[in-house]
């Protein structure tokens, strides 16, 4: 598979206060490949969502390059599509509001518009609720908007920040098996943060752990359990293999950056 | 309101948000509904209202400092049939609108401009500064050197003493638009006429109405006292003329009216700001 979107010796650092940086990812190399499905996965504060930052162009690395298909990423890149944790939905614009954004900003004539909406509207099961505002849905109703005013627009890659990291776990578990369902159709290349370890094994092809900070890549594990993976694939003997394995690279990192947070007087 | 069966409720998990939308069952209107804020309100103004008939009929209180309620009923009867009180509402109302809708004009994309581009807002910035300590009757002499007595000069002090609020409100919401809305809409292809029109723009909506909702009682204020100080009609002049013939009934009726006017008009910009705003709806209530 060609490399679609590739980190290149990427550092970051943010100046805090006046002379205080903060380094939050250091010399950081990573491809992804074209229609896999990759999750990025560390504990809080190590520079994951800084990177999948970077993939969008929101940020601009302090060294280093973000390549998208061969060209650096210098500025915000549609092409890169983002789905956010708090799902940055418009308040002011309806469901199809919402949905029909990317095609009004090409465009695309109204009743076409329409027509395209309503197909993702369905998509994400929304249908029935085309006219009502974000703020009279719930978390797990606003993040399928999201899901679907983001696949509108098609971009080749979908970069997803924690998206379902504000939801109750049944909902989190539903909306990950219908994101499989519909990567499964569409085959887009996605880029997944997460720090939940389940959610990784559940859902990518590659599993990205990073380390503590500054964000380094410390190991790169292959997930091959079989798909389509269900609540019942997460008690297979591989599934619990797998997790043991990506749990002991995650620990490591996790007790870091206890050790970090601690006084240094202890 | 669509009935919640006709949606496809097998696919959604979330019931709770289900029920939020169609809300619960059978609730009664909202205006039959038993308050006890209301019977409060009622009978702190019936208490208020016999304290006050009851003080000045039996001659606690002479006339002349207080009239009866129903001293001022009998005046408020006399200028609504002459057509005076009528005529002094709307004629305030009129100046009001000219000049509240002119500092609108005015200060609106002033304060969009100055919101999103930094060297309109340090141009504007000092002038700001210095005349925003200014009471609008502080422009009464020079105003009237420039423009005599006439409508333009009490339309041009309650321009002076409302535009300014609404541009700091106007910018205020402006700056306040939440930034991942803005990285949000490039994400899906904006360019900066779209991130204006679609996300900046309704952004900052509510909050410009809210500032203009505020300033519009700021309004009121500027154009009574304009008019008690040189004007021939309108519910300032009208006060100040009873006061200046001994007729303190009058005095109250004009009053009450500016209470009722202003009331009402305040009323009038929350239908709408509802009509503006429906994705703050469900918010509200």
């Amino acid at each position: 598979m060609p490399v679609i979107l590739a980190a290149d010796q990427v550092t970051k650092i943010f100046t805090v206060n006046r002379g205080n940086a903060i380094m939050a990812i250091k010399n950081l190399s990573l491809d992804v490949e074209e229609g896999e499905f990759l999750c990025l996965l560390g504990a809080s504060g190590c520079g994951k969502s800084t990177m999948i930052n970077m993939f969008a162009g929101f940020t601009q690395p302090t060294s280093g390059q973000v390549l998208l298909r061969g060209q650096p990423i210098t500025r915000i890149e549609p092409r890169c599509g983002m789905v956010f944790q708090s799902y940055a939905l418009f308040p002011w614009k309806t469901v199809r509001g919402n949905v029909e954004f990317a095609l009004k900003m090409k465009r695309v004539p109204a009743a076409e518009r329409r027509s395209v909406a309503e197909r993702f509207i369905h998509m994400v099961k929304l249908n029935g609720f085309e006219d009502n505002y974000p703020t009279e849905l719930s978390g797990g109703m606003q993040q399928r908007v999201t899901l679907a005013r983001i696949l509108v627009a098609n971009p080749e890659v979908l970069l997803m920040d924690e998206p379902f990291a504000a939801l109750d776990a049944m909902t989190r578990q539903v909306m990950q098996e219908e994101l499989l369902a519909i990567q499964e159709q569409n085959r887009k290349t996605v880029v997944f943060i997460t720090h939940n370890i389940d959610e990784a094994l559940t859902l990518a092809d590659r599993i990205v752990v990073l380390s503590a900070r500054p964000g380094r890549v410390k190991a790169i594990v292959e997930n091959n359990l079989p798909r389509p993976r269900h609540v019942a694939s997460q008690l297979t003997p591989q599934y619990a293999a797998l997790k043991a394995e990506v749990w002991q690279y995650v620990e490591e990192e996790v007790l870091k950056h206890v050790q970090a947070d601690r006084p240094s007087a202890i | 309101m669509r009935q919640p069966d006709e949606r496809a409720l097998t696919n959604i998990v979330d019931e709770a948000a289900v029920e939020k939308i169609a809300g619960p069952a059978s609730t009664p209107p909202a205006w039959y509904r038993f308050r006890p804020s209301l019977v409060l309100n009622v009978l702190s103004v019936f208490a208020f209202m016999t304290l006050w008939t009851v003080s000045t009929e039996m001659g606690w209180v002479a006339g002349v400092f207080l009239p009866s309620p129903a001293a001022v009923a009998s005046e408020a009867q006399k200028v609504i049939a002459t057509g005076d009180l009528w005529g002094a509402v709307v004629a305030s109302s009129a100046r009001v609108f000219l000049g509240f809708a002119l500092a609108g004009a005015v200060a609106v994309p002033l304060g969009i401009l100055m919101g999103v581009w930094w060297p309109a807002k340090a141009l504007v910035d000092p002038f700001v500064s210095l005349l925003r300590p200014l009471p609008s009757i502080t422009w009464i002499p020079l105003t009237m050197l420039w423009l005599g007595i006439g409508e333009s000069q009490k339309i041009a002090i309650v321009f002076m003493g409302s535009w300014i609020y609404i541009l700091l409100y106007t910018i205020e919401s402006t700056k306040r638009v939440d930034p991942l809305l803005i990285r949000a809409a490039r994400n899906l292809g904006a360019g900066d006429f779209s991130i204006m029109t679609e996300v900046i723009l309704p952004g900052a909506l509510p909050g410009i109405l809210a500032g203009l909702k505020v300033t519009l009682a700021i309004s009121w204020s500027c154009v009574l006292s304009a008019e008690m100080i040189a004007a021939q009609n309108g519910l300032g002049a009208m006060i100040w003329f009873a006061k200046d013939w001994g007729n303190l009934p009058l005095v109250l009726v004009g009053m009450v009216c500016i209470s009722i006017t202003v009331l009402v008009a305040d009323l009038l910009a929350d239908r709408i700001e509802r009509l503006l705003l429906p994705w703050e709806r469900n918010r509200r209530l």
